[in-house]
């Protein structure tokens, strides 16, 4: 059993939050970096690599200093610790016990690690009665504490720290075996790494009643029992027992002997598991004269674990070329190829560590070295050697030879970061071509070079296949031969530019049936309160009531009223000059029908698709399309929009709506999860006034804490956003997530980026942004992602005052902050801010931010003080309120 | 060999560096399986052994650097000494200044460089460098990208761009645009007074009209705003700047409207002297001339954009009026408008940049169709007054010599016998003659293709360009995007860069390079070698 292997994999979820990107885990086995900054980011340090090399140049930052102060101090040498940072692969296991506690009443299951982290379970159950593989909440008897939901389906429980173990971290679910639960669903996620770790690419699952009937019909779940009974079974230890609770045990005639009313007894298992981790060593050089022999005796030492060799050399000018010096050398010490010298560090006596001491002739300015541990690991000083200054003239501290600028290359370089891991990344890949070329060069022998040429342009034909399908994915840039294409009229990404969006439900508006019609009654003040655009729940036949699970496209009775319902609501929002926006669920459908295999993914009403219309990447639905062209949502099958009938009659269904019902335009669930040039073909179909996409992902977080420098979560909306060639604006999650921190900590400096505009998508293109602070599944009774309470204004202060097009939601309107946000929605139309309007940032500091919009409009947020300037235009206050202002120009 | 294991992607970048060097050289060629090699490069390579130690370790390519610097007084060029660009998309920053693709661009630098190509050119635009108002350059993204292709140990090639795009669509810059609203005499207009706000008119080069600044001063500051901000990077990484001329960045009238399809044939163009500005100058000179009613307006009886030469009696072949003393005057003036406008804004790129090594570049169109007819209309309504009986390309090398610039000629892809039928176009008879009329000014030529094609005549027909007696000293493809890298034509540009880079002796004709080319193989490995040492 335990020979099982455990991959940690990326995994990405819908919605949850906090949802970890784990892009940047692509690592080799065994990496090493060393930086004098400490802990750079890996993909960063890699871009000053290639800065040009300069002559030194001794700048005055503080490093410098102190060091030439040190150097001063200690008589004229030099001495330096080094930061080593090796990242190295650890091993532990994860350990699975299911048994009953300490009463022997209850049924629990202990899921623990023996790796650092900080580690998260992530779970749910299936039912007895359930078909396919989706999970489903655990009841809440069963939900340990501390345990957060997520959406309609999963749990998500911290593992503690267990008191007996150092690092060993634990879980314990409590059972009820009366509960008609058939297994437990789970995967573990190091919320450090942002890893998921499943089991051979699933998720685990703990059966815990044999609960497979062979009437056929529950094929589903069959396959769910094949696919893991080979894996449980050797451990599992099952005891016939009557179970009166279990009716479905009575009807038993299952395969393999005695398998009858089985309950499982007890189980234990463990699976080996792998992580990464960052061990900081460091070496300290010290170097000092011998007053007798006037040579330089340099003294390293470390607390590197095990042996560590010195692959060193000496030279004698700025250009660092290595050489060997005469002899003697310490001990064990060889000569590698002419070019370099090794010396084996001694044991260090009694402690950690090891240490060597050279002695060195006074003619060489510098000694060169990196530390090799194995023959596959070496440390080097920011991907170059160490030189430590030997002589006191012109020495400088040990600094790579291009290491002075790394800081502003931190804080320039962030946009290009989902390109610089893929860099990395595929550099590996080219190391080796790479290798074999040299290999084949040096051995003179044509065919291997033929070979090794071979190997390389293989690399050039991958490197251009990504090329091309990243560009074929992007807005065509190429100049077509045969057909000069005209330049679309873009205006749905825009409307008008002037919009203000009202979401026009919330997560309990299907209670009552009769949404459309309490809506409808709503209609001239929504209207009057100054929006102009209102967002309606999805209008289809849906598996969940909110109608995010939908079924049959063409069915318009939902749970928030008839299709005719529908039909007057959207006529009298448009009597009172709104436009509606329809919710189309695109990304997934629910099927009608089971296939052969019992898996649901046959379709009916007037869309009956089958399993050709589903994405194949998906196993749980069994689809035979093509790979899903986004993230996969998983609690149904995903519609394969790569299908030229699949595009045609979703085009149909949404000119259907546009006609039959009226909608204006769209707001497009989990865009996610489909490649935006579909949706730029939707929209191109539909032509709508306006439509705005969820692209919904997580924000990046260091130790827990969000970046400060947000520009890689807004490019991945941005990339969407032209993905659709601008046909469709997208929610600024990153906005609202910034907002969250800003406002939560009292760190308004991170509401200007680096160039001093607004740090999320409003900032860098604010005509396609809908700026919002709450939706249905942050807030609502969801909560998924909740505004920090109370600040919910400062929010819409800020939203209501900036470029962009501003969402509000319904909780919002329809509650106290009624008049308050009317207040600021007045302020916005009367002085004409639109979603292009300019803003100049005026103050981004710890409590206070302040913004002027389009020269008419000042706002400032926060509990610090700011007065608008006067000197040009004279300002007066339109609203002031608790932590916020704002004043128009008069 | 101890290449593999520092496991850092600089380690494989550094390598690639290397790599290149080679695959440059040791390509092998297609039906041998010997590996050819070129003596005058050998000499070559072998000096530059310490320069790949050097290279190794700082992992800054010094030595093309030099050389594509170096290389370009020398007149002995031959096929693989042809410096080869690959453009980027024209897109690649977008109009917030952020990068526009930047995966597959940076995929894309890693797949040339692998490929051995020696640099990119990066169109830079007005309409988004100085986006909002005058003055306020925003070079962050392009300072962005010119930092990955930096790091893709790529050349980078700059064309400024003071035209507006149709596709992709980037506009003028919005306060260009904004004041052209209320005096759209800032822009060409054709007969009909139709504006065409693509560029600004050559009659505003010297009027303040921009601002009370005049065009040239507005082009100049960016100049100086691009030379500061990028100084950094001038000579070692910039190799070479084309100052943008006019439409589509060439030294032209936007005497055509649109795309006009390929393999249809074309129309005669119109002439553009129609704006406020361009009557007055075409005034004061009718006068000044003596004939002040021929200052009026254009030519009367010349056709419009779509029409054949014949259509009116302008261009008539025989008898036109374009043989008058009346076309003989008009003619004249348009064309030397033409040249004088070229000359002000070469002169102010050398001048600007004089104090660095990059190289000055103005594009010049290739107006091929109806090249084969007395007229040559095509060249006459851009501002060519090139006919069967008068050169009009000698004074535009010479004004390109003047300026120590170089020429950038596109449409090195065209052949004759794919031309459409009956269109009297000759690409390949108008590029030999600009090509004679700048050996006569000894100004170098550089290649650029039109389009992104298929055919593998246009491979051959560009081959044929830049090798033999057509010297280029730099050849732009054009250019990176999706159907670049599609695989029906990547493969072709892969073939034809091999064969750019390999000479066309057989490898049996060298015998005594054998030895060298051990020998120089042997040095690379030990730099390789050196470079894991250091």
């Amino acid at each position: 059993m335990s020979t099982v292997t455990i991959e940690p994999l990326l995994r990405y979820l819908r919605r949850e939050r906090p949802l970890c990107r784990c892009r940047t885990k692509i690592l080799k086995p065994s990496s090493l970096n060393f930086s004098p900054k400490l802990l750079s980011n890996g993909a960063n340090t890699s871009f000053c690599n290639f800065k040009p090399r300069r002559p030194h140049i001794i700048r005055a930052s503080s490093t410098d200093t102190a060091l030439l102060e040190t150097f001063k101090s200690t008589d004229g040498f030099f001495k330096e610790t080094f930061p080593l940072t090796l990242t190295q692969m650890v091993e532990g296991k994860i350990f699975i016990r299911l048994d009953k506690d300490q009463n022997q009443q209850c049924w629990q299951l202990s899921v623990g690690c023996s790796l650092p982290g900080k580690w998260i379970l992530h779970w749910g159950v299936s039912y007895v009665d359930d078909v396919g593989s989706e999970w489903d909440q655990p009841p809440k008897s069963m939900r340990p504490p501390g345990s957060v939901c997520i959406k309609d389906y999963a749990m998500e429980t911290p593992l503690k720290k267990s008191s007996d173990g150092e690092i060993f971290h634990e879980v314990k679910i409590n059972l009820d075996p009366k509960s008609s639960i058939a297994a437990i669903n789970f995967v573990l996620k190091d919320e450090e790494t942002g890893a998921w770790y499943q089991h051979r690419g699933r998720d685990f699952k703990m059966p815990l009643v044999d609960y497979l009937r062979n009437d056929g019909k529950v094929a589903g779940a069959k396959r769910g029992f094949n696919l893991w009974s080979g894996f449980f079974l050797p451990k599992m230890l099952f005891k016939a027992k009557e179970l009166p609770s279990n009716d479905q045990g009575s009807s038993s005639e299952s395969k393999g002997a005695t398998q009858e009313n089985r309950q499982v007894e007890g189980f234990y298992e463990e699976h080996p598991i792998a992580k990464q981790v960052v061990i900081q060593n460091s070496a300290t050089v010290s170097v000092t004269k011998c007053p007798k022999t006037a040579k330089n005796l340099l003294y390293l030492e470390t607390d590197l674990p095990g042996k560590v060799v010195v692959h060193w050399g000496v030279c004698r000018d700025d250009a660092k070329n290595w050489e060997i010096p005469a002899g003697p050398y310490p001990p064990e010490t060889t000569v590698f190829k002419n070019k370099a010298l090794r010396t084996p560090l001694q044991p260090k006596d009694g402690g950690n560590g090891c240490s060597g001491l050279f002695t060195l002739d006074q003619e060489f300015v510098g000694f060169l070295f990196v530390l090799k541990l194995n023959e596959d690991t070496w440390l080097k000083c920011k991907k170059n050697d160490f030189h430590i200054p030997l002589s006191s003239s012109g020495s400088l501290p040990a600094q790579p030879g291009q290491g002075q600028s790394e800081g502003a290359l931190v804080s320039e370089k962030t946009v290009e970061a989902n390109q610089e891991v893929s860099q990395t990344a595929s550099s590996k890949g080219i190391i080796n071509d790479i290798r074999n070329l040299v290999n084949g060069i040096s051995s003179r022998r044509r065919t291997k070079k033929k070979e090794a040429q071979e190997s390389i342009l293989h690399e050039i034909e991958k490197l251009a296949a990504e090329a091309y399908s990243i560009f074929r994915n992007s807005i065509p840039t190429f100049v077509s031969e045969s057909e000069p294409q005209e330049t679309p009229k873009i205006c749905s990404g825009t409307g008008t530019g002037f919009e203000i969006l009202l979401q026009g439900f919330n997560w309990e508006s299907h209670k009552s049936g009769r949404w459309y019609m309490e809506l409808k009654e709503k209609a001239v003040e929504i209207s009057s309160l100054g929006f102009n655009v209102i967002w309606l729940p999805p209008p289809t036949e849906s598996v969940s009531p909110e109608g995010y699970m939908p079924k049959d496209l063409y069915n318009l009775n939902s749970r928030y009223g008839s299709i005719d319902e529908l039909k007057h609501l959207v006529k009298s929002l448009h009597e009172v000059g709104l436009k509606v926006l329809g919710d189309a669920v695109l990304n997934h459908r629910c099927a009608h029908f089971q296939n052969q295999n019992g898996v649901w993914n046959i379709f009916g009403g007037r869309l009956n698709w089958d399993e050709r219309a589903i994405v194949a990447d998906d196993p749980h639905f069994q689809g035979r399309g093509n790979k899903s062209s986004g993230d996969n949502f998983h609690a149904a099958p995903n519609i394969d929009h790569s299908q030229d009938f699949v595009r045609k009659d979703l085009k149909e269904w949404l000119c259907w709506l546009r006609d039959e019902i009226g909608y204006d335009g769209w707001r497009l669930d989990f865009a996610r999860g489909f490649w935006g040039g579909y949706v730029k073909d939707y929209i191109d179909a539909t032509e709508p006034y306006f439509a705005v996409g969820e692209y919904w992902d997580s924000l990046s977080y260091t130790c827990g804490e969000m970046d400060h420098n947000q520009d890689a979560h807004r490019q991945r909306i941005i990339d969407w956003i032209n993905a659709t060639n601008g046909t469709a604006g997208a929610f600024d999650v990153t906005t609202k997530g910034i907002l969250h921190s800003a406002l939560e900590r009292c760190e308004y400096w991170r509401l200007s980026d680096k160039k001093g505009k607004p740090p999320g998508v409003v900032g860098w293109w604010p005509s396609r942004a809908v700026t919002f602070i709450e939706n249905h599944d942050t807030g609502s009774t969801q909560g998924h992602w909740r505004f920090p309470s109370g600040k919910e204004m400062q929010g819409y202060a800020y939203i209501l005052t900036h470029p962009g097009t501003p969402a509000v939601f319904y909780d919002h309107i329809f509650s106290h902050y009624q008049s308050e946000i009317a207040s600021l929605i007045s302020i916005r139309n009367r002085n004409k801010v639109h979603c292009r309007s300019t803003v100049k940032i005026t103050k981004a500091e710890r409590d206070v931010y302040a913004a002027i919009i389009d020269e008419k409009v000042a706002m400032k947020m926060g509990p610090g003080h700011y007065e608008p300037p006067r000197e040009s235009q004279s300002w007066s206050v339109a609203i002031e309120a608790k932590d916020y202002k704002v004043w128009e120009a008069s | 060999m101890e290449v593999s294991v520092i496991g850092s992607s600089q380690a494989a970048i550094c390598k690639s560096e290397l790599v290149n060097k080679e695959l440059r050289f040791c390509f092998p060629r297609r039906n041998s399986t010997n590996v050819s090699f070129f003596d005058s490069r050998t000499r070559w390579r072998r000096n530059s052994g310490l320069h790949f130690t050097l290279n190794a370790i700082q992992t800054e390519p010094v030595l093309s650097d030099d050389l594509s610097t170096r290389g370009c007084a020398s007149r002995s060029k031959s096929l693989d000494d042809v410096r080869l660009y690959v453009g980027l998309p024209l897109d690649a920053v977008s109009d917030c200044n952020s990068i526009n693709h930047a995966r597959a661009i940076s995929v894309g630098l890693k797949a040339l460089k692998l490929l051995g190509v020696e640099g990119v050119e990066m169109a830079v635009w007005w309409g988004i460098a100085e986006k909002e108002a005058m003055g306020k350059y925003e070079w962050e993204g392009y300072l962005n990208l010119a930092k990955m292709v930096q790091s893709a140990g790529l050349k980078l090639h700059v064309s400024f761009c003071f035209h507006a795009n149709e596709q992709p669509k980037i506009p003028l810059p919005e306060w260009v645009s904004r004041i052209g609203e209320s005096e759209p005499g800032i822009f060409f207009a054709d007969r009909s007074g139709h504006h065409l706000r693509e560029c600004l008119s050559l009659a505003v080069d010297d009027l303040p009209v921009l601002n009370g600044k005049t065009a040239v001063q507005v082009y100049q500051e960016f100049c100086k705003s691009f030379k500061s901000s990028f100084s950094h990077l001038m000579g070692s990484t910039i190799t070479g700047i084309t100052m943008g001329l006019g439409p589509n960045g060439e030294l032209r009238y936007p005497s055509y409207r649109g795309v006009v399809k390929s393999g249809k044939i074309h129309g005669v163009g119109e002439f553009q002297c129609y704006d406020k500005n361009m009557l007055n100058l075409l005034k004061q000179h009718a006068e000044a001339m003596g004939n002040p009613l021929w200052g009026l307006g254009g030519p009367h009886d010349a056709p419009s954009y779509n029409q054949l030469p014949n259509f009116n009696s302008f261009f008539k072949d025989h008898g036109g009026s374009w043989e008058s003393p009346y076309g003989y005057f008009f003619l004249s003036w348009y064309s030397s408008q033409l040249l004088s406008h070229g000359n002000r804004l070469l002169s102010l790129a050398s001048t600007e940049f004089g104090d660095t090594t990059v190289t000055i570049y103005g594009k010049v169109p290739l107006m091929h169709h109806w090249y084969k007819t007395r007229t040559h209309p095509s060249e006459l309504t851009a501002g060519f007054y090139n006919t069967e009986n008068r050169d009009g390309y000698g004074a535009v090398a010479e004004m390109f010599a003047r300026n120590s610039c170089k020429m950038i000629l596109p449409g090195m892809d065209l052949s004759d016998k794919h031309q459409p039928q009956g269109s009297l176009s000759s690409p390949e008879l108008l590029l030999a003659q600009i090509r004679t009329a700048c050996r006569k000014y000894g100004v170098d030529v550089s290649g650029q293709n039109s389009l992104v094609s298929k055919s593998p005549h246009h491979f051959e027909q560009m081959k044929k360009n830049v090798s033999g007696e057509n010297v280029v000293d730099l050849f732009t493809y054009q250019r990176m995007g999706a159907e670049f890298f599609s695989p029906e034509h990547f493969p072709a540009f892969t073939e034809f860069v091999r064969s750019f880079n390999q000479p066309e002796k057989h490898a049996d004709d060298l015998p005594e390079e054998e030895e060298e080319v051990a020998e120089s193989l042997q040095t690379s490995t030990e730099s390789s070698i050196q470079m894991q040492a250091s």
